[in-house]
């Protein structure tokens, strides 16, 4: 769903902390009709000009609260990422990116569904790698875009 | 009876933030003669799970001022929330019991639960809405049918205690009986082969004439969601659930006569054939006295042809629907449910369709047949 819409066109930067660039970040939706506990959001398959970015090097700022790794994000089991709200991710590489355009290959990994299904168990112990299509819900493949890099965001 | 829309129809309009939800309450109570019934999702709609006492206060007000009632409240359940373990019935049910309160807070007459809730957490939910006055109804959504233990139990259930406090949200999906234009036409735009649309739609013909390859009573009891990961894994490594398996082969051989030189997109096209439910309208009828609400889910409003001004879904016989719930002395709510929206969200925003003519078609046809 909303596959050229799930990044904010314009909100590709460089994360600036302190004068140093740590990283970078993208405004992200929800790949879905509906929000869902925090909790079942499980990181990206993040791909930028060829490099990838594990889910390790990612933060999810979201809530009005400070970025937040994902097993961080996996305690907040009370928390809902609502359907109208835009999140920040924030993805650590020192040096940021280069000025200009970048092909970004995304998918978002959310564990919600319809029910149970065969897979709970195997989740609880780890959520699929992102990127397969497995509990990726509305948007089960791998959506390219083209974005331009704007000016740094001071954190 | 009686109309109205589920909000979920304005999705899109949402996501965009093209329609608030006051926007949404307001095009129901001004621009849709005769409806009145107010529908939602509550993950989609409000902030969940308490968006505060002021927007409760807020909400009465938007239904006195449009002139709206709240009838379903659509709710949803995720059992990886807690990610140390899968959520047991008792813990669905409590989600449940909360999700009751809510919509009574906010003033519906009804909660709708997913296809796949079980019935042992309606159940336990049960005291919860009958101390609230309310009623609780399983979604029966394509490719489900009204036959079949998951709506037999139910209703078993509601006979054997004399309740009706539970019964049946049927979702007009289940009298598709092809695959909408808009999903095979995104599949093209996706690489996919014009024969095997086609392929598609004859499959589906064959299958409503009970002259398919293999026998539909398997496929039923899947959601339509697990029953595309299930062919995906089935096209992929060979396996699948195995009473599937069967299906799966003759479809895909079904596929190769058809289509030259198939993709693995190919073959999942033609498989959008099973997806359909092959409900009988009788039982429509006859179950009738246990329908909570219904969901009037379509995906394309299109011209009839040789008809100007006149819609219908192509895919979805909803003359069939509308009789059927006729002849049964239905008096609750049909509110429209529109989904093909998704069908076009490949494209840009200016490509993408409009929820709300699509609503008003939608209505333009429920008073046609209605009336009829």
């Amino acid at each position: 769903m909303f596959d050229n819409y799930l990044v904010r066109a314009d909100s590709l930067r460089n994360d600036l902390v302190d004068g140093e660039l740590v990283g970078f970040q993208l405004a992200v939706r929800i790949a879905n009709y509906r929000g869902v506990y925090l909790s079942l959001h499980t990181g990206y398959f993040l791909e930028v000009d060829g490099v990838l970015y594990p889910r390790e090097a990612q933060t999810f700022e979201v809530n009005g609260k400070p970025p937040r790794d994902f097993g961080e994000i996996r305690t907040a089991v009370h928390e809902h990422w609502d359907y109208d709200d835009e999140a920040i991710l924030h993805i650590r590489a020192p040096g940021g990116l280069p000025a200009g355009e970048h092909v970004v290959r995304f998918q978002q990994c959310v564990i919600a569904a319809y029910g149970y299904l065969p897979t709970d168990e195997e989740w609880v112990k780890a959520p699929p790698s992102p990127g397969t299509g497995a509990g990726s819900d509305k948007t089960p493949h791998i959506v390219t875009y083209t974005l331009t890099l704007n000016e740094p965001a001071k954190a | 009876m009686k109309t109205g829309v589920s909000l979920y129809s304005y999705q899109q309009s949402q996501f965009f933030k093209e329609l608030t939800l006051e926007d949404q309450i307001r095009e129901v109570g001004e621009n849709l003669p005769g409806a009145d019934g107010i529908e939602i999702v509550d993950e989609m709609s409000l902030r969940y799970p308490d968006p505060g006492d002021a927007f409760v206060a807020r909400w009465f007000d938007w239904m006195d001022k449009y002139g709206t009632v709240p009838v379903t409240m659509d709710v949803s359940f995720d059992v990886l929330q807690f990610r140390d373990h899968v959520m047991n019935h008792d813990e669905v049910a409590e989600r449940l019991r909360n999700d009751i309160r809510f919509a009574h807070k906010l003033g519906f007459s009804n909660v709708r639960v997913l296809s796949t809730c079980p019935l042992d957490v309606m159940v336990k939910a049960l005291p919860e809405i009958e101390r609230l006055g309310m009623r609780l109804g399983k979604e029966v959504h394509q490719p489900m049918a009204l036959e079949g233990q998951q709506v037999t139990e139910i209703i078993d259930y509601a006979e054997k205690h004399g309740t009706s406090a539970i019964g049946i949200v049927p979702d007009f999906g289940i009298f598709g009986f092809r695959p909408t234009e808009v999903l095979l036409a995104q599949y093209e735009r996706r690489g996919a082969k014009r024969e095997a649309s086609d392929g598609a739609v004859e499959l589906s013909a064959l299958l409503r004439e009970g002259k398919g390859p293999f026998d539909f009573a398997d496929i039923a009891k899947q959601t339509a969601g697990n029953l595309r990961s299930e062919f995906k894994r089935f096209l992929t490594t060979g396996e699948s659930i195995p009473a599937l398996k069967g299906p799966f082969e003759a479809l895909r051989a079904f596929a190769d006569e058809r289509v030259p030189q198939p993709s693995e997109l190919d073959y999942i096209v033609v498989a959008e054939a099973i997806m359909q439910s092959h409900t009988s309208f009788d039982t429509m009828r006859q179950l009738t006295g246990h329908v909570v609400s219904c969901h009037g889910k379509f995906n394309n409003m299109s011209q009839i042809p040789g008809r100007p001004g006149e819609y219908h879904d192509l895919a979805i016989d909803y003359e069939g629907a509308i009789k059927a719930l006729k002849d049964g002395g239905y008096q609750g709510y049909i509110n429209t449910e529109y989904e093909g929206q998704r069908y076009s969200q490949d494209r840009t925003r200016a490509e993408m369709m409009d929820e709300v003519e699509q609503v008003r078609r939608h209505h333009k046809m429920l008073r046609r047949l209605i009336a009829a």
